[in-house]
């Protein structure tokens, strides 16, 4: 049982760093970012490339990938969404060019390096402590310690900062907000920026992981519905429903069925979402009009 | 500026479409039709089963210009098109009406992958193409409700043979009494292995502790690895896909879990080390050929003259290639006619060929080889032959 808890945790963790960039461009922009997947993958690989060429280092390797995700969560935000957002365009459109971006990058990969995994060498995956009969992984323990670290430093910069409040702002009226005089095009792209490292450093943590591979970016379908579980828009939400969901779903396949697993988790998922339509923590629909 | 800009674009379109007509490798290049014996060959070139994939088109494309080089097939040139599946099966009904309707072959080699190779199956059989399936496991690839799929038939050995196999030799020779199985919901292969592992085990006296299952694409399994081990067996047996078996492996470590761990043929290939270093020491595996066996050096070095490297790393998807390659090529010298329908007939009547996993012969009940199994056991990072078991 205890066993099932740490290991729900420990899956909770990742989807929450990949939760928390969905929410982010959500309250935002209103739109679901499907490219968001993708960001992760290329986390993954840059992790790799990372530690293979440039320095063996977890540390050098967890900066580039954050850093670099970041910078390429902002490029196709300006090269697609930009575009877009200023014609006016409506929100499915965003969506559908999300789900271009995704496309377009997974196919990249396997054209340029190919379909097989990466898998990462001596970082130490299957080093475990033992506590009480339970065990373990050290990489999980670091995961969740810099993942808590990551998430605090993000609640951070919306709650007590200059362009925190103006995101806060924005995600309660963007017209509004951009009318107080405030540029909202950098708010999108600081938005975007944080999604980014955030989902390379769930990037380089799943590499480590599960090693890297191109369609490693369709886990992020669980923080999705995690996001979805914890309310769109609301970042504690998204941290709560993600690990809530990663419990539930170790729980349901140690005690139910593994092979039910995902049926259990989908029909929690609609229950909640038939008594709580915006999510757990999700502010109404009013609230947000 | 804008008609120019038009007509500019026009022409990138239809020279895409021109070049896209190319997809058939080397289908253009031979004008006279009578002349040349169309064949086909669909498997992964991109995806997780890439390496597999590879390993067959690099061994089927050096068969084919060997033969050509020694003037074909009956005085006539053999032409190969190819299709990479992703060893989906949607992909692969695709890629099997494009080869037929738009290559014209009249005989497919492939797929590898069990689910790929059924799906195709119904595209065969509704265009009367023959099809050997090279290293797909599943019974429902060749038999559907009780009779031989008519167009289809396999080399490799089935999953009958495999889950029985493992099961067996778990009771008598590992003395295991207690097992628990891990394996892929959704997949034909892994799901037909521990089926019949499962019944044999339990027929020999054991005990079948828990059955766990995971869906394609995930990744981690602490959660059924921790019901498993609360159920403390003797061996586990993991029927899965070399990628899962590395994260399962390491997993099952992480967890404390010290038991021997089981697997299938789709465990050799040495790419399982890169995800599973220590994890899986000590394993015990079937597999449908002995990688080491010196039978296999010709074709090994006729391999690494032409790609540069040996064939085996990937596993025995290269050597399996060859060998549906040749019950093919022994089947057209006998064939009446080069229709799909004679072909077929052929290669039903396939008696003794000589091939790198032993003779072959297709049992015309079933449409499966009647062959060997190699059972290996993991040691130091290499598959250790133990003992050959007849069926």
């Amino acid at each position: 049982m205890l066993q099932q808890l740490i290991n729900g945790l420990s899956i909770g963790s990742i989807y929450a760093l990949m939760a928390v960039g969905y929410s982010l461009i959500y309250s935002l922009l209103n739109f679901t970012n499907f490219a968001h997947g993708v960001v992760v993958t290329v986390g993954a690989y840059l992790g790799f490339y990372a530690l293979t060429f440039l320095s063996p280092k977890l540390s050098v390797a967890i900066f580039i990938s954050i850093f670099g995700c970041g910078l390429f969560s902002v490029f196709y935000e300006v090269v697609t969404y930009r575009p877009l957002l200023i014609k006016g365009t409506k929100r499915l459109y965003l969506m559908i060019a999300g789900l271009g971006i995704s496309i377009l990058v997974e196919n990249l990969i396997i054209v340029v390096i190919g379909g097989r995994f990466k898998a990462y060498q001596g970082v130490g995956a299957t080093e475990t402590i033992g506590i009480f009969g339970v065990n373990i992984g050290v990489v999980d323990f670091q995961i969740l310690i810099i993942s808590i670290l990551a998430l605090i430093f993000v609640q951070f910069i919306i709650e007590h900062t200059k362009a925190g409040l103006a995101i806060r702002g924005a995600a309660f009226n963007f017209d509004i907000t951009s009318l107080m005089g405030v540029n909202t095009e950098f708010l999108i792209t600081l938005v975007f920026m944080l999604a980014g490292a955030l989902a390379g450093l769930a990037g380089i943590f799943l590499g480590i992981k599960y090693t890297a591979y191109p369609q490693l970016g369709a886990l992020t379908t669980k923080a999705f519905i995690s996001a979805v579980f914890g309310g769109l828009g609301s970042l504690p939400g998204a941290v709560v429903g993600a690990y809530l969901l990663g419990i539930s779903e170790t729980l349901i396949s140690g005690f139910i069925s593994s092979s039910l697993r995902d049926i259990f988790s989908f029909l929690l998922l609609v229950v909640v979402l038939l008594v709580r339509p915006s999510g757990l923590m999700g502010k109404n629909i009013e609230d947000k009009a | 500026m804008k008609k120019i800009l038009a007509a500019a674009m026009i022409l990138v379109l239809l020279a895409t479409m021109l070049t896209g007509c190319g997809n058939g490798g080397t289908a253009n290049k031979v004008s006279k039709e009578e002349d040349v014996i169309r064949i086909g060959w669909i498997g992964p070139l991109t995806g997780d089963g890439a390496p597999w994939g590879q390993a067959e088109l690099n061994a089927i494309q050096m068969l084919v210009d060997e033969t050509n080089a020694k003037g074909g097939v009956k005085g006539k040139k053999l032409v190969l098109s190819h299709y990479d599946n992703r060893m989906d099966s949607v992909e692969t009904t695709n890629a099997g009406r494009k080869i037929i309707d738009q290559d014209k072959v009249v005989a497919i080699l492939g797929t590898n992958s069990s689910s790929a190779s059924i799906a195709l199956a119904g595209v065969c059989e509704s265009s009367k193409v023959p099809q050997i399936a090279t290293t797909a496991t599943n019974p429902a690839v060749t038999v559907k409700d009780g009779k031989a799929r008519p167009y289809t038939f396999r080399v490799q050995f089935t999953d009958p043979q495999q889950g029985t196999i493992m099961a067996n030799y778990a009771t008598q020779e590992l003395s295991a009494k207690t097992a628990a199985v891990l394996y892929e919901i959704g997949n034909d292969f892994s799901l037909g292995v521990s089926q019949f592992f499962e019944q044999y085990f339990k027929e020999n006296g054991g005990t079948i502790t828990t059955i766990e299952a995971y869906k394609s694409g995930d990744v981690d399994f602490r959660a059924q690895l921790s019901k498993i081990k609360g159920t403390n067996p003797d061996v586990i047996f993991i029927p899965a896909l070399y990628k899962e078996v590395g994260l399962a492996a390491n997993q099952a470590r992480s967890l404390g879990i010290n038991c021997q761990l089981l697997g299938a043929d789709s465990w050799l290939t040495y790419d399982l080390f890169t995800v599973a270093s220590d994890a899986v020491e000590g394993s015990y595996l079937v597999g449908p050929i002995d990688l080491k066996d010196p039978i296999l050096d010709d074709f090994k070095a006729r391999y690494k003259t032409k790609y540069g490297f040996e064939p085996g790393a990937e596993g025995g998807n290269a050597f399996l290639a060859h060998d549906a390659f040749m019950v093919l090529i022994d089947a057209l010298n006998r064939a009446e006619s080069f229709t799909g329908e004679a072909i077929r007939d052929a290669i039903e009547a396939t008696k003794d060929v000589d091939c790198l996993t032993g003779k072959i012969s297709i049992d015309k009940d079933t449409h499966n080889p009647v062959k060997d199994g190699f059972v290996f056991k993991i040691e130091n990072k290499d598959f250790k032959f133990v003992k050959r078991v007849k069926f």
